[in-house]
This record gives C-alpha cells, structure tokens and sequence, in this order.
C-alpha cells in the first residue's frame, strides 16, 4: 500500500475553482465543527441556521450585521492598503484605539451643530490613527525596521493609554465604571432611516470605491502596486519606496482610526475599556482574504460581521458556550486561509501499488528556462 | 502510454549507454517533447541543444523520472527503464546538477551529500555492534529503527567524500558550510552528491550560466577526467561555444521536435546555430560609421562600495559619448555592477562626480537620473529589471509611467499603456505573451523577460543607455536581436556603456573598450588597437595575474550572489 501525493503549481485556475473552494472551505469548517457541536450536546443543523441563515430574517437583523461590518471595512481597508504596498500593519488596533480616544475626546469637548460636529470628529480620529502610525511607517520606511513588529508594540502602548483615560481624566457617567460619559446626541452618527446602521456604513462604503479608484485608476497606486511587487525594481525605475510606504501606512492608520470613531459615535455611544473586540487583529485576515482586490475586501468584512453576529446569537439563544462559537469562527478562518492553497497548487493523491501512481497523472506545462 | 512493458525486454549489448526512443511529452496546447531520440554512449560527452523552450528540460525530466512521457521508450544499460519518480533514476544511476542549486547553505558539505541517504551513527551500524548484552539492545529493531532515523554517522561518509573529491581533483573542504563556497565550488559539491550516489549517467543543466569564463573551462576540465573514467555527460546549454569545445555528440532540439544527432567535430558554429535556430545566424555584425555628438556621460574620480560597505570602485573615470558604444570588459566582481549602477544613479557614488548630458547628478534620485534620459538594463532581470507578479503592461510602463500620453497629473489610463505595452511587445517580439493585461513578467523565459526589458528602455529614446550583462544567459536568437537593437539605438545617437564578460560581443560592438580590474580602469584602448590575449591578460591583472585567475577570490561576493540567486544577502 502506497500513497502517493503530487504537487503542482497550476498554470491556471479553472472560474469553478475560484469560486468554488471559498465556499467548500466553510462547508468544510462547518463539517469538523459538528464535532464540538455534538460534543456539547446541540444540533449542529439548528445551530448553523441560527449562525448563518436566521441573520438575514429581517431588516433588524440585516442592520445587525451591517453595524458590526462597519468598522471591519474600515479597519480592513486600513490593513489593505499597505499589505498592497507590501506592508503588514499588525497594528491597526492600536490606530484604531488612537482613532476612538481622539475622536470621543472631541465629541465631549466640542460644543457644534451636528453636521460639523461629526467631520471634525471624523478628521480628528482619522489625524489620530495616522499619527499613531506615522512612527512605525517612518522606521520602517526610513530605516527599514520591521513595521509588523513596530505597529504591535504601538498597539500595547494605545491600550495602555486607554485604560489609564478610561479609568481616570476621561472618566465619567455614573457609577465610577471605566468608561467616559456619553456622547453628546449632536455627536452620534445618525441612523440610517429605517435601520440601525449608521453613516459610518456610507462612510466605509464611500471609502472602498476611493481606494478602488485610487489602486487602479491612478498613477499612485500604479506605484503602490510596483513598490509592492518589487521594490527595488520600483527604486530603479525612480518611484520612492520610502514615500509609498510613509503614504500607505499613514493611510492605513488613519481608516483604522476611522474605524474607532464610527464603532463609538455609531454604535457604543461611549468609549469602554473594552469596546473592540480585537477588531484591528481580525483586520488582518480580512485584508489577508480579500487582497485581490478592495471589493473582495468588503465581501470578506461583511461575512466576518455575519460570522460574529451569528455567532452571538447562537451563545445566546441556544447557551452554547462563546468559547465553541470562537472555535467555530477560527475553523472558518483557517479552512478559507488554507483553501488559497488549493487554487494555486493542483492536489493528486493516488492510493494503491506504485504502477498506478504515475499514468493518470495531471498535466502542467512547463518552459525550458 | 508506456509501450515498453508490453514488448519482451530484449537485452542489447552495444556501447550506448542510454536509449531514448521516440518520446513524446504533450502538455496542453504544447507538443514538448515531439518524438526524440536520444542515445548517449558510454564515456562522452553528449550535448543537448536547443534555444529556451525547445524541450530540453522537459526530455532530461522524462529521464529524471520527473515526467511521465506519453509515448517512447527508456533503455539504460540495454535494459528498459521504468522511471515513477527521481529516486528510481538515481537508483538506476543517473544524477543530475540542477540549474538552480539544490544545497542547504548552513549545512556541511557532507551533510548535503549524504541529505537523503544518510547512514546511522557508528555504534548502531552492524559491523560495529559486536557481542554482549548491549550490543543485543543496539541491534533490536525498535533501537534500529530510531538510530536509524534519528542518529547520522557522517565518519564513513566524509572519508569516501574526500577520496572522490581527491580522485577527480576537487578543492572542496567536505566540512566547511556550503554558504563559505563560492560558485564553482558549490556547483562541484552538487556533482560530488552525484557520483557519491555511484552514478554512471550525469546530467548537467545549463552548468556555465552561473560561472565565469574561468569556472566554466575548470567545470569542462573536471567533465573530461570524469568520461575518462567511463562515465557519460549529458550537458544541456544553450551556447555554441562550448558544444564545440567539450562535447563530443550533440542533440539539438527546436520547438519540440529532433532536428538530428550530429557528431561535434564535423560541423561548425554556424551550422550548428542553423539547426538550432531554424535559420541563418549572423555572428558578424555590420557595424557602420558613426559621428560621435557631445558627451552624454562624463564620470569622474568615482567611488562605491557594494551592500557590505567593502570599498569595490575606486576613482574610475569614464565618459561616454552620444552615439558610440563604450564597452567595459572583467572578470565578474571586480566592480562592474558597482559601476553600471552608480552611472545608472541607482547607487550613490562615495566620491566622485556624474555629469549626463552636462548636468551634474552625483547625489541626485534615481527618478533624476530617468529624467534626464538614462536607460538602464540591470545585471539581474528577476530581481531588478521587473516585478514578476505584476502583468507585462505593469512592467512595460516602469520606467515610462509618468508620461504624459498615459493620462494627466492624478490619474493614469490603463487603456493606452495596454496598447502601449502591445506595440512594444510586437516591436520586440517578445513571445509567450497572449495579453499584456494577465500574463506576468516572471512567466516569461530569460530571453523574452530580457528583450521586455530592453524594449522598455529603448522605447524612451534615451540619450544614455548603461547594459549590464545584457544577453548573459539567453538564447542565441534573442542574443542576436539584443544586439542588433543595441547598434541600432547608437546609430540613432544614444550612448551606450555595455558590459559584458563575453569578449566576442565586445570587440563586435565596441566602439571604445576599457576593462576594469579591482574597481579601476586597466586598460582604455578600441576593438581595432587590441587583441583578446590582451585584454583577456589585463583583465585578470596583468601579468602578475595568471596565477591569482586560478584560484579566484572565494570571498568574491558578486559570484557568489548569482550562485544561489542573491539570497545568502538578505
């Protein structure tokens, strides 16, 4: 008995395979995640139409995951767009906990009408998170000094810092718990009519086309893509590595800033001690999914709303414990991280005696060089 | 599919070694491999001919065990061959040196060696084990079976490693690391691996793209003594010169199919080029008159230093002028690189100045230098002259992408610089490309990725055009064009500075010729005023040279850069 296991590179991906294994990858998620549904005692099936299917019941539930989406778009953009450059910016939580803090503090301080109230907040949080990033950009671009080190221990310092305001000069409302006060309403992002989504959705939305158009219709992301690539090819041909990389992290700190503001002022109301989840590291398989293109990058944001919302519903109406949902939820991640592998590499495995092992073999193409 | 198993083996006796009989290889869209013959006798040399992708290393895969052919025959030794995997060649007794070497820089000689067919260490082996109760607890099959996986004896390999590499002349330490090994040295440890396997058939794939002039004729020394003890060679090139020169038999292949086996001594250069090219090629060029204009190019006093801060150019003067070819001839390390890219002002110079066109540039930007019209061809395509992820209309704008007819200030219209890149693709014909749009730089062959290069500098029209290195490795069909498209540009007023180790392409195309030592000009002199002897002598330092040319510098960081593609510096 024998197995046999080829490897080859495709030469090219057949549109079923493209977009195919996506699909098949969370199938496959779910299928080993029964195990831990079943060990537990609930119905697998049950459970994955709670997850997956009851989100998309009623406009209410729709909003859900559209609010949870908002500040993944955003903050994923801000992952994106210098992974584009050829940048990891492992740190976008800490942009986007510079972006919050900044932008509460506005909200609370600054007395304005509504409509100029919220674009000084917006460019306050975004000024906010891009300064947080321009250091690891300037090392990094400068000094070539690993940004993916760099952002991650800026992101330990934002959360420090939020802590010690939380619990002490922002500090407020009633009860002494570590959170600031309320937002004024003249603050708050409005709601969408009719939904619980906020602008923040318009403007993240408004935000991928402008990183669509400027990745693929100007001579700016022309560079981006070149630098990317290849840099030194790029610094031969006189693009400059370190104004691109400077340009796109401090542009991917500002989104990730954008990101903070728009989960407070559209969803949260106030700045908790707590308030994001980890968002700026889910950021990263987000971008990691969807760097094909920015469209694909919204596509990923949204289904990982829908895997969090979903997620929450089943911890609560069927007491599954939170912990199983995240096991569930880094099956998922992981299947469709590994599925990659599969459109770019053909997979034969071949059982039996050696003679059969060979004959049936796929075929590649190959080129004398 | 395999025929051979239904026909009774029939054992021959003859002199050949291997039979390759009929083969055919098809992979989609592509015939590879179109019914060739191949047959090797026993001690020569048997060169495998054929511009890139003509199928070489597709028939060396099928006889690697790499491929399966869809037709044809294998007979090894008068035996038929079945071959499912590498392993089966190598126990029938066939090795292979890779292009791109297949060495762990961090591990010992003999550690690479024996990777794959490691023994266990001394107390395990059987012959060491003895009586007793412990040698009863070393022999069970369970301590076995972990010694034998998890244990390496690496005495008894070494003492036969040393002794091969005595018998055929090797100066290689079998316990230094491969990283302390230059080139050639590395290149003779991947043959050591092969006959350490007690190989009777070596197969070399293109074993001189990565070597100097001097490696390769100690490369081709070592071949001889190896088929003088009964061994046969299969060399895989691509260049005429040392088909001539070390072969004895020569398969050429174009386009898939057998153009025919032909004994080495009875045909010449140009026949061979025609069987391999399908057509005449011209190794003379015609290289009319020019008036030299105003000088486009004036370096002075210039020094650099490479990417470990060692000083490799030191107060080279050089001045190029529009319209005339200065062509710069070395030993490869001895500050070429440093040079062509200081001129090019991809480097800052640590002294010295840069005038292009009369302008000074010495500490200017490389965008400044691209400008003022300064083209340049890199000394490594993959790794400077192209992104290879990115499409062939990406790549073709590199350089050109700030221009005016692909849009305005802000944003930039793919329409036209597809279109763009189109023409320069047809002008150049580079081929492999069926859209500009999807097909990427790195899927295209050495030659086609080259000619997508020079299309890209020429198509600027610059008033400076500094090549390094700019036909090594590439067919001869694309040397010719690369060339010709270099002569015609000087004819049209650009000046050139080419360098190159072939000294044919320099006396053909020169104007003027200097040859560069140790980071300093040796020799200034023309095509017409010297002689290869010469320049060859001043090359390696004169006359107190000949010695140090043997034993190369080892420390020779830019041959051992191209030896394992640049990544032992990063």
């Amino acid at each position: 008995m024998l197995v046999d296991i080829e490897i080859d590179a495709r030469e090219q991906t057949p549109s079923w395979i493209a977009y195919g294994t996506p699909l098949f990858a969370i199938a496959a998620a779910l299928a080993v995640s029964v195990v831990a549904l079943v060990a537990i005692g609930v119905n697998p099936i049950a459970a994955y139409v709670e997850m997956f299917l009851r989100p998309f019941g009623t406009v209410a539930t729709i909003s859900n995951v559209l609010v949870r989406a908002t500040p993944l778009i955003l903050v994923g953009l801000g992952v994106y767009l210098p992974m584009k450059a050829g940048l990891w910016n492992i740190g976008a939580e800490g942009q986007l906990l510079a972006g919050a803090i900044v932008g509460t503090w506005i909200a609370i301080n600054v007395t304005l009408p509504q409509l100029l109230v919220i674009p000084v907040i917006l460019f306050g949080s975004a000024i906010a998170g891009g300064l947080w990033a321009f250091i690891p950009a300037w090392l990094r671009a400068k000094w070539g000094i690993s940004e993916i080190i760099t952002t991650l221990l800026f992101t330990f310092i934002a959360a420090d810092i939020q802590l010690y305001l939380v619990r002490g000069p922002m500090q407020g409302g009633s009860g002494g718990f570590p959170q600031t006060e309320l937002l004024p309403e003249a603050a708050e992002f409005p709601a969408i009519p009719g939904t619980r989504a906020h602008v923040g959705l318009l403007v993240a939305l408004l935000i991928v086309v402008l990183v669509y158009v400027a990745m693929n219709r100007t001579r700016f992301g022309f560079r981006v893509n070149f630098v990317g690539s290849n840099a030194d090819a790029a610094e031969q041909a006189g693009m400059s590595r370190y104004r691109v990389y400077l340009l796109t992290l401090v542009a991917g700190g500002a989104l990730a800033g954008l990101a903070g503001i728009s989960e407070i002022a559209g969803n949260q109301s106030r700045l908790h001690a707590s308030f994001a989840p980890g968002y700026g590291y889910t950021a990263v398989p987000i971008a990691l999914l969807g760097r094909n293109g920015v469209f694909r990058m919204l596509l990923a944001a949204l289904f990982f709303a829908l895997l969090f919302v979903g997620g929450n519903r089943v911890t609560v109406a069927m007491e599954v414990p939170s912990a199983i949902i995240d096991i569930v939820q880094a099956l998922v991640i992981l299947f469709l991280i590994t599925a990659e592998f599969f459109q770019r590499y053909r997979l034969s495995v071949s059982i039996g005696r050696r003679d059969d092992g060979r004959s049936i073999r796929g075929t590649e193409v190959t080129t004398d060089d | 599919m395999w025929m051979s198993y239904i026909q009774p083996p029939v054992t021959v006796m003859t002199d050949d070694l291997l039979r390759m009989e009929s083969i055919v290889k098809t992979f989609p869209g592509v015939i590879a491999n179109d019914h060739v013959d191949l047959t090797v006798r026993r001690g020569e040399i048997h060169g495998l001919l054929g511009e890139n992708g003509a199928g070489k290393s597709t028939l060396m895969k099928v006889l690697y065990g790499m491929y399966a052919p869809d037709e044809g025959t294998i007979r090894f030794d008068g035996e038929p061959l079945r071959l499912d995997r590498p392993q089966d060649a190598i126990d029938a007794g066939i090795g292979m040196v890779h292009q791109h070497f297949k060495l762990i820089p961090r591990l010992s000689v003999t550690e690479n060696i024996v990777l794959g067919s490691r023994e266990p260490a001394a107390p395990f082996r059987q012959e060491n084990l003895g009586d007793g109760l412990l040698a009863t607890l070393r022999s069970s099959d369970p301590v076995q079976a972990v010694a034998s996986r998890f244990s390496l004896g690496l005495d008894r390999p070494q003492r036969r490693i040393s002794d091969l590499a005595d018998q055929y002349g090797f100066d290689v330490d079998v316990s230094a690391p491969v990283r302390e090994l230059d080139v050639g040295q590395r290149q003779r440890v991947e043959i050591l691996k092969a006959l350490y396997r007690d190989v009777d058939l070596l197969i070399l794939d293109e074993p001189t793209a990565v070597l100097t002039p001097v490696e390769a004729e100690r490369l081709f020394e070592t071949l001889e003594r190896l088929v003088d003890d009964g061994l046969s060679v299969i060399l895989i090139t691509h260049k005429l010169k040392e088909v001539k020169s070390v072969t004895d038999r020569v398969t050429v292949l174009r386009e898939g199919e057998d153009i025919g086996t032909v004994e080495t001594a009875t045909v010449d250069r140009s026949e061979l080029a025609r069987m391999m090219v399908g057509r005449d090629v011209l190794f003379e060029i015609d290289k009319p008159d020019t008036t030299v204009g105003e000088p486009v190019l004036e370096a002075t006093g210039v020094s650099a230093i490479d990417d470990r801060g060692v000083d490799k150019l030191s107060s080279v003067d050089v001045r190029v002028d529009a319209g005339e070819i200065v062509g710069i001839a070395g030993v490869s390390g001895n500050g070429q690189k440093q040079l062509a890219e200081t001129v090019a002002g991809v480097r800052d110079p640590t002294a010295g100045t840069i005038e292009i066109s009369g302008q000074g540039l010495a500490d200017a930007s490389p965008e400044e230098f691209v400008a003022q019209g300064v083209s340049f061809v890199p000394e490594d395509r993959h790794e400077h002259g192209c992104a290879g992820d990115l499409s062939v209309m990406h790549n073709a704008v590199m350089k050109d992408f700030r221009d005016e007819q692909f849009g305005d200030s802000v944003l930039f219209d793919y329409g036209s610089v597809g279109d763009f890149a189109s023409e320069l693709v047809d002008d150049f014909d580079v081929r492999g490309v069926s859209d500009v749009t999807t097909n990427c730089a790195k899927d295209l062959s050495g030659g086609n990725l080259q000619k997508l290069i020079l299309a890209r500098e020429l198509a600027r029209d610059p008033d400076l055009l500094v090549a390094n290195q700019p036909t090594r490795g590439i067919d001869v069909g694309a040397i010719e064009f690369v060339r010709e498209r270099l002569l015609e540009q000087r004819n049209r007023g650009t000046g050139v500075l080419l360098f190159s180790e072939d000294l044919d392409e320099l006396f053909d195309l020169s104007d003027r010729l200097l040859v560069i030592y140790e980071g300093e000009i040796v020799l200034r002199t023309t095509p017409e005023e010297t002689t290869r002897e010469q320049v060859s002598v001043e090359m390696n330092g004169g006359g107190e040279a000949q010695v140090s040319v043997a034993d190369a510098d080892p420390a020779d960081t830019a041959t051992r850069r191209a030896a394992d593609g640049g990544r032992s510096d990063q």
